[in-house]
């Protein structure tokens, strides 16, 4: 258990804690886009970058991505410093000059001041700010069926040789965690299209209803030892089968105690 | 042969000491990458030919040697006869006949063949009197174009694997550590932090296993200092990593190695496999019981990968990226275990440090950095080449006396150090004793030991556009500020040299600068803006006459310039007129040309061939 | 673990109130989410059984979860899903042979039973201890281990 403060503060936190769990636990706002609890932080978007101290540094400061920073004892930590809040304008300045047309980009630089860039403008920058989070999430669920590629300005999330990923199962976790909603896919009846690949999705033996596709269910089958029988009815008509084996217990039962 | 006991080496030593004594003269020609590419290769194939041929009495075909880098580059290809030490520059295929005659054969000199000194025409024989290397100091580039660069062998004659015996035989290695702090040794990839700290650090760290990497992935445009040192004494690197692992107890240790450095990826390859045939390497080493095998990494091409979590993650097949290093690399560092991650130039340090002791080591360069360092010497500086001289030497000695003053006489300029994410250092900073702390505190960097003179040719505003550029293109795009940060200060510094920016633009560049340096992940981002800061603190005029009265003052931002034919001066030649590209110069022979501004690309090319100074630039 | 969900279908009388019961307990915003427990038919008359999650030993939607987002609460019993965990990919719903995971499009997220952290609200309101939160002691054997069987 440590002991710091944060914004005049005094609160107490477990060892190895992020300092943004901290942060975020008392209830105070600072963005965190590349930020997902499924996956390790990786300090991309910059925006949580706090000002720490300590009562010994001789009034030095220094600027850290919160989520990657462990709490340490006595500790000082201001979430809005003026340099944070100029950091954190810049970051959005900078995110708006690249990604002029993303909603995402243009409200949270909005709640932060920011409404145009001050900088260059790329007009048709697109909607993907680079965060990792579906390559992340997609290597955690141990696909790994995209990747960034390329370096740089020029940088950009992409399925190997930019071809329908073989390794990809469409289970939309990419789409489902992107924060801009870059990641398109597209659904019509049982089929799905994601990364320039097709999938069929698995409709109910009993109702029809769809669910995941063929491709997620026999990995997850394999992988982690579910009968793959379990993926053949959907959950509705699940709830419908326990609720009459339970009433037959239940009906004969009743006849033991009428006996 | 396997060593499994001191003694033997000692036999083996004297061996093949007495083996060298045999030969009397002994032919070194120099296979760096300077020389290489102006054809070394040509001459050591002429002089094996022709000493095939000629049959001399009393010389081995042994005694003829393929070295390292010796580091005059600029005077390359280089041949040099020992013992006396004859100093053959920019030697062809034809001369190698001459050079056998007279050196080899008889005890004369090719007398045309020798250093001339550019102040006063005189011809020096030895290359110890050359002011080049009279003002240097070698540590680490010790045996650099003294030994055989392929044989194992020529690095025993030359005291090699004496440290590694005594390391492993006559010290604890808590009193390793101890040798090396005390020798003040500081990591000679940039950063100088204290590498015996480091060592320290991860022997006692309790995870295990331990590693040890080499770091040389150096990417630094113009650098070439780990370059010379893996390809011409790559087992000095061997030995100092083996007494860092023993050091520190690792077992298992990575060389990265740039992909564009086939041949240091080579001769890495070929000492691994020699040390260990000797038992340097491998298990029970020395017969000492401890065990190390190392390996040979290829980078994959990225200037980023040369930052020390980069660098572990493409180790270890993983992308390239920074990882942010609040717990650090030395705890948490290949596959997140102990990781000792020092630069070549370090590791070539350490068995010297071993073998004289940290005090003797201590004593050379200045009190916070001890020891010497090695620079590339390259730019607008006459002697362009490999350089090492002790810490604290003043960068006046360096460009002056070592490089012989700025080309063709031109008044000098600025000097860049640290590589493309350093600074550059004006005139009045000529007198600094270079060492990493004089030049933190003067806004540039030590960096890895890139040196690039500059002379009033260049512009101080293109020239940060050339490396924000390079930045941009390295960045590897993991954070935003670095990404899209340095990618803005570059549009903005590009605008200037272009003579569309305004005065506030400084002002906020400054600012985003300072925004960059404070927030992004790593090394490379963080010394990002040092491009532009560097060059606006020392030179703000010049950027302010790109933005005020839209001139370039070296005359080098194109569009900012223009080209004239002076009608006085102009003889009507033609020869600006054929080496035109674009047909933007008319004009009849014998008549006075002209320049077609729409036309002109503004390449210059005209300016170089006009004999008479008739072109103006302006 | 302390207690179990222990679910006796002859009590129970189809009046719905653990359905709402669950649902005002999970409420977000104020709304009312979606109920995690079903008061289902039984196949006879008279016949109502509520279906909600068993908690299951070796559960199937643990198991799907690929970011680790279901864990078990060892004090409660239950197995809780972490919403900033969920990567919403629907493996759990897929793969819970009781169909006790399920997908929530008004909120857009999935949820599940989490015994309200050791005070479920069904039991609680269920006027005929159809569905009762009993210490493990004073559950019948049968009852107290479940196998994630389908």
């Amino acid at each position: 258990m440590v002991h710091l403060t944060i914004n005049g503060q005094v609160v107490q936190a477990n060892d190895g804690e992020m300092l943004l769990d901290v942060i975020k636990r008392m209830g105070i706002d600072i963005p965190a886009i590349c930020q997902h609890d499924a996956v390790e932080p990786f300090g991309s978007c910059r925006l949580c970058t706090v000002e720490i101290t300590k009562a010994d540094w001789d009034g030095w400061k220094n600027y850290v991505t919160s989520c990657l920073y462990p709490v340490a004892d006595g500790l000082i930590v201001n979430t809005h410093s003026e340099t944070v809040n100029e950091i954190r304008k810049t970051l959005l300045d900078l995110y708006l000059a690249r990604h002029p047309n993303s909603l995402f980009v243009r409200k949270l630089a909005a709640e932060h001041g920011v409404t145009k860039t001050s900088y260059e403008e790329i007009p048709d920058g697109d909607d993907c700010i680079l965060c990792g989070l579906c390559t992340r999430i997609c290597e955690r669920m141990g696909f790994s069926a995209i990747s960034t590629v390329g370096r740089g300005h020029s940088k950009e999330v992409a399925p190997p040789l930019k071809e329908a990923p073989p390794d990809c199962v469409g289970c939309l976790a990419c789409a489902q965690c992107c924060p801009t909603g870059h990641i398109k896919f597209s659904e019509e009846g049982a089929s799905r299209s994601i990364w320039g690949k097709q999938f069929e999705k698995i409709a109910c033996s009993k109702c029809g209803k769809l669910t995941i596709t063929k491709e997620f269910a026999d990995s997850l089958s394999e992988t982690r030892n579910i009968p793959r029988e379990y993926f053949d009815v959907c959950d509705d008509c699940r709830r419908k089968e326990i609720a009459l084996t339970m009433g037959r217990l239940a009906q004969w039962s009743r006849e033991e105690e009428t006996v | 042969m396997r060593i499994d006991k001191p003694a033997q080496l000692t036999k083996l030593r004297k061996e093949l000491v007495a083996v060298e004594k045999k030969h009397t003269k002994k032919i070194m020609i120099c296979c760096g990458p300077g020389c290489l590419a102006n054809g070394a290769a040509k001459i050591v194939e002429e002089f094996r030919k022709v000493l095939k041929k000629k049959h001399i009495r009393g010389f081995k075909i042994e005694a003829l040697k393929e070295t390292g880098c010796h580091g005059f580059c600029e005077r390359g290809p280089l041949v040099i006869i020992e013992p006396r030490g004859t100093f053959y520059t920019k030697v062809k295929p034809k001369d190698v006949e001459e050079i056998i005659n007279e050196s080899i054969r008889k005890d004369e000199t090719v007398e045309r063949l020798l250093y001339d000194d550019p102040s006063n025409g005189h011809k020096i024989e030895r290359y110890n009197d050359i002011p080049f290397y009279s003002h240097q100091q070698r540590i680490a580039l010790r045996n650099l174009g003294h030994i055989d660069q392929y044989k194992i062998e020529d690095y025993i004659v030359a005291d090699g694997y004496n440290a590694l015996v005594k390391a492993l035989t006559k010290m604890k290695p808590d009193e390793i550590i101890a040798e090396v702090t005390t020798s003040g040794l500081r990591g000679r990839g940039g950063a100088g932090f204290s590498t015996g700290r480091k060592w320290a650090t991860c022997a006692k760290a309790e995870d295990t296993p331990h590693y040890v990497i080499c770091n040389g992935d150096e990417g630094d445009p113009g650098a070439f200092m780990d370059r010379s040192i893996m390809e011409g004494d790559p087992h000095s690197v061997l030995e100092g990593m083996i007494i860092a692992a023993y050091a520190v107890g690792a077992h298992e240790g990575y060389i990265y190695v740039r992909e564009e450095y086939p041949l240091a990826i080579e001769n890495l390859k070929l000492a691994i496999h020699q040390a260990t045939e000797y038992g340097f390497l491998g298990e029970n080493i020395l017969g000492s019981g401890f065990s190390l095998t190392l390996n040979v990494s290829r980078g994959g091409g990225a200037f980023v990968c040369g930052e020390s979590s980069a660098l572990m993650k493409s180790v270890a097949g993983e992308v390239g990226e920074p990882r942010a290093k609040y717990v650090r690399s030395v705890l948490k560092g290949f596959h997140d275990k102990p990781t000792v991650l020092n630069n070549v130039e370090t590791y070539a340090n350490i068995p010297v440090i071993i073998d004289k002791g940290g005090e003797w080591f201590a004593g050379i360069g200045t009190p916070g950095s001890s020891g010497t360092k090695a620079f590339s010497l390259v730019g607008k500086v006459r002697n362009t080449g490999l350089i090492e001289v002790p810490m604290g030497t003043k960068l006046r000695e360096i460009i002056y006396d070592i490089g012989g003053g700025i080309l063709d006489n031109r008044p000098f300029k600025a000097v860049q150090t640290g590589g493309p994410s350093g600074g550059c250092l004006p005139e009045e900073k000529l007198d600094l004793p270079v060492d990493f702390d004089t030049l933190t505190e003067a806004y540039s960097m030590m960096g890895s030991g890139g040196m690039i003179v500059m002379d009033d040719h260049t512009c101080v505003v293109d020239l940060a556009k050339y490396f924000l550029a390079f930045l941009v293109e390295e960045s590897c795009g993991k954070c935003v500020p670095c990404r899209e940060g340095l990618f803005q200060l570059h549009a903005m510094v590009k605008k200037i040299s272009e003579g569309q920016g305004i005065e506030e633009d400084i002002e906020k560049m400054e600012k985003l600068s300072d925004v960059i340096i404070k927030s992004s992940l790593c090394g490379l981002g963080k010394s990002g803006p040092n491009p532009f800061l560097s060059t606006v603190r020392y030179f703000r005029d010049e950027y302010l006459a790109h933005i005020r009265d839209k001139k370039c003052p070296a005359k080098v931002c194109r569009e900012l310039i223009r080209f004239d034919i002076i009608a006085d001066k102009c003889d009507g030649c033609t020869a600006c007129l054929s080496a035109c590209a674009f047909d933007a110069i008319t004009g009849k022979k014998n008549e006075v040309h002209v320049i077609d501004q729409d036309k002109c690309t503004k390449c210059g090319a005209c300016e170089a061939v006009c004999t008479r100074n008739a072109i103006e630039v302006s | 673990m302390k207690s179990r969900l222990v679910v006796t279908p002859n009590r129970c009388i189809g009046c719905r109130t653990c359905e709402l019961a669950c649902s005002f307990n999970h409420a977000i915003d104020g709304k009312p989410g979606r109920s995690r427990i079903f008061v289902m038919g039984g196949g006879f008359k008279d016949l109502w059984v509520p279906v909600t999650c068993l908690q299951c030993d070796d559960a199937a939607c643990v198991k799907s979860c690929l970011v680790g987002a279901l864990r078990r609460n060892e004090e409660t019993g239950a197995i809780e899903l972490n919403q900033d965990k969920c990567v919403k990919c629907m493996a759990c719903t897929a793969a819970c042979p009781f169909g006790c995971s399920i997908y929530d499009s008004g909120q857009d997220q999935v949820v599940k039973c989490d015994l309200c952290g050791g005070d479920p609200a069904c039991a609680r309101f269920c006027p005929t201890k159809a569905l009762e939160y009993k210490p493990i002691a004073q559950v019948k054997p049968a009852q107290v281990k479940v196998k994630a069987v389908g």
